[in-house]
């Protein structure tokens, strides 16, 4: 599991941590009930302290990426895909909503706003 | 999440200088972090919870335990650092070996030597010829061959090498790995604990001035910096202490979510150091 | 507890090997009394990890390893006990191969004579500054050497009922009293040692 954090970034470590994992679950890299390292073995290994990962480990399960068995460590857990990407796509719909009023509001056409899209999305 | 060490409303007095109503907690399975300038009143807090000195008032437990009755059992259970070697100088590793060994009941000779390997430590040699760092080492060794729960470390890096340090660090990871271990480690160069503290207490002329999770400190304190014009006397109660110079303000909060509300956008806020931290807590530059 | 007392050989392993020559030239010299002989080599053992626990690192040592302070005390009181026999021992065999005569008085003195020197020094080293025991020891021994015989004379001048009680002891019960005595005081000095090491702060 391939996790890079940056100290000079200004989101906390532990949020760092969260949205990797968090990531990787959704991208599919990291499957069902795969075993992620325990909270200390990933301290030792990022060489951050234990209670940042014990953090990190308490929101993503909280937030139903992850499940912990006492004594056998922390799993992967089941994702309903189709329900993020629900979740996903209505965000983005909410986003691309704002994104248009704007472009109304400063005269901006749709192929103008194509062109953006295109150029940013290329980044 | 039980507490290893437990000092209640501690004071020590000495002629011109004593430590104050205590209270720490240094709970199991984590590092806490002890920092402080030199003369805060460290060591002397780690006297009293070694038992070397007794508190004027107060309560000391380890393990839930007191020294009055428990006092060769609670001993039997902590692994100990200090500054500077206290082994005898004029012996080496063999001997000394020889003489702390059979104080403890669960002395493993095997961890011993594998510590001795790993930390690449003559055994024939008295002690007085190895460098400041071997020295440390072999306290280190010694302190981990008794299948300690509790390590106390009292300035262990005073005087070391940068690289020297890392690699100590490194190893009191390592020991956290199986989360039976508790490390207790004073010392004033705060960058060491920047990293791997879970906890940190703070002393300043000998009272605790902070006890918190590393989490919380950075919650709660911030470095922020802005324009002088920012500053009247009602935004001033935001902060801990101000540095004016004529390019603007520095200062330190202990109350983020306040300062954001109110400056907003209109000063830059960075995570502070614990060095930061400690600075200005104590008033920062004194005038000169 | 027994490893306390054991540490004061691994400590001094080395100046063992001097103490045996030493112990050798003063018998071959042969101009002193065999008991005063005896004195000489309790002492060294005794006194010379005194010279090491001088420093202020040992207390620290020696306290943070699970050892109570009574027992601390402990080991120095038994321990001097018994490093004196060994050196009675040792040196009655040395005496004995040099077929130098010695008799059980002789042990006797100077057992007495040495366990009352450590009584009244032991305590001492706890009370007086790192550093200056050495010179408090020189200053009770001739304070002793020099006074005692003085004492010991005017008790007799003019304490004639006691002096002449005592001369009116039998042997064995004038031993025997001695070593009640040399006994008591030893226990107390025990005692007062281990207040005050109880009381310090390291």
């Amino acid at each position: 599991m391939q996790i890079i954090i940056s100290n000079s970034s200004k989101e906390p470590i532990y949020e760092q941590i969260t949205n990797q994992i968090k990531s990787s679950i959704l991208a599919g890299e990291l499957q069902e009930g795969t075993a992620i390292p325990s909270m200390r073995n990933l301290a030792k290994d990022l060489q951050i302290s234990v209670i940042t990962t014990k953090r990190a480990y308490e929101e993503l399960e909280k937030a139903g990426f992850i499940y912990s068995i006492v004594g056998k460590g922390s799993f992967v857990a089941e994702q309903n895909l189709e329900v993020i990407r629900e979740k996903k796509l209505k965000v983005i719909e909410e986003q691309l909503s704002a994104v248009i009023t704007n472009s109304r509001e400063i005269g901006l056409s749709l192929d103008e706003l194509q062109q953006l899209l295109k150029i940013l999305y290329e980044e | 999440m039980e507490n290893v060490v437990e000092l209640k409303n501690v004071t020590k007095k000495f002629k011109d200088f004593s430590v104050e109503n205590i209270d720490l907690q240094v709970k199991q399975g984590f590092v806490t972090g002890f920092i402080g300038a030199n003369g805060a009143g460290k060591s002397t807090t780690i006297k009293m919870m070694m038992n070397l000195l007794k508190p004027d008032a107060g309560e000391v437990k380890l393990f839930g335990l007191d020294y009055k009755t428990h006092e060769k059992a609670i001993k039997e259970r902590i692994g100990f650092v200090y500054d500077g070697n206290v082994f005898f100088e004029g012996l080496n590793l063999k001997d000394i070996k020889r003489i702390v060994a059979p104080a403890y009941k669960h002395w493993d000779d095997t961890l011993f030597f594998q510590y001795i390997e790993q930390f690449e430590l003559p055994l024939n040699k008295a002690i007085k010829t190895f460098s400041k760092g071997m020295q440390m080492k072999a306290s280190l060794a010694i302190a981990l061959s008794h299948h300690a729960e509790l390590i106390i470390m009292d300035e262990p890096t005073a005087g070391l090498d940068p690289i020297f340090r890392r690699e100590l660090l490194a190893l009191l990871q390592e020991l956290m790995v199986d989360g039976n271990r508790t490390i207790f480690f004073s010392t004033h160069i705060t960058t060491d604990l920047d990293r791997i503290a879970d906890y940190i207490a703070l002393m300043q002329s000998g009272e605790l001035v902070l006890n918190k999770s590393i989490h919380d400190v950075a919650e709660d304190y911030a470095l922020v910096k802005g324009g002088m014009d920012l500053l009247d006397r009602d935004t001033e109660k935001d902060f801990v202490h101000i540095h004016r110079a004529s390019t603007g303000f520095e200062a330190l909060t202990n109350n983020i979510k306040a300062v954001k509300n109110t400056f907003g956008d209109t000063v830059v806020i960075e995570r502070a150091s614990l060095e930061d931290i400690m600075y200005y807590l104590k008033g920062g530059i004194h005038h000169v | 507890m027994f490893n306390l007392i054991r540490r004061d050989v691994i400590l001094q392993k080395r100046q063992l090997l001097i103490f045996i020559p030493t112990i050798l030239s003063f018998i071959i010299l042969d101009k002193h009394h065999p008991a005063f002989i005896f004195i000489i080599a309790s002492i060294i053992i005794p006194f010379s990890t005194y010279a090491y626990d001088e420093k202020a690192e040992t207390n620290i040592l020696l306290n943070s390893l699970p050892y109570t302070r009574t027992e601390i005390i402990a080991s120095r009181y038994l321990g001097a006990i018994v490093y004196m026999v060994l050196a009675i021992v040792v040196t009655s065999l040395a005496l004995f191969a040099f077929n130098k005569p010695f008799a059980m008085t002789d042990i006797a003195i100077a057992s007495g004579l040495f366990l009352l020197f450590a009584a009244f020094t032991f305590p001492l080293f706890y009370i007086i500054k790192p550093g200056y025991f050495f010179m408090a020891v020189l200053i009770t021994f001739f304070l002793l050497a020099g006074i005692g015989p003085a004492i010991v004379l005017f008790l007799a001048e003019h304490l004639a009922a006691i002096t002449n009680f005592i001369t009116n002891l039998s042997v064995p019960t004038l031993y025997t009293g001695a070593a009640l005595v040399v006994i008591g005081v030893y226990v107390i000095s025990w005692g007062i040692s281990t207040v005050i090491y109880h009381r310090k702060a390291f």
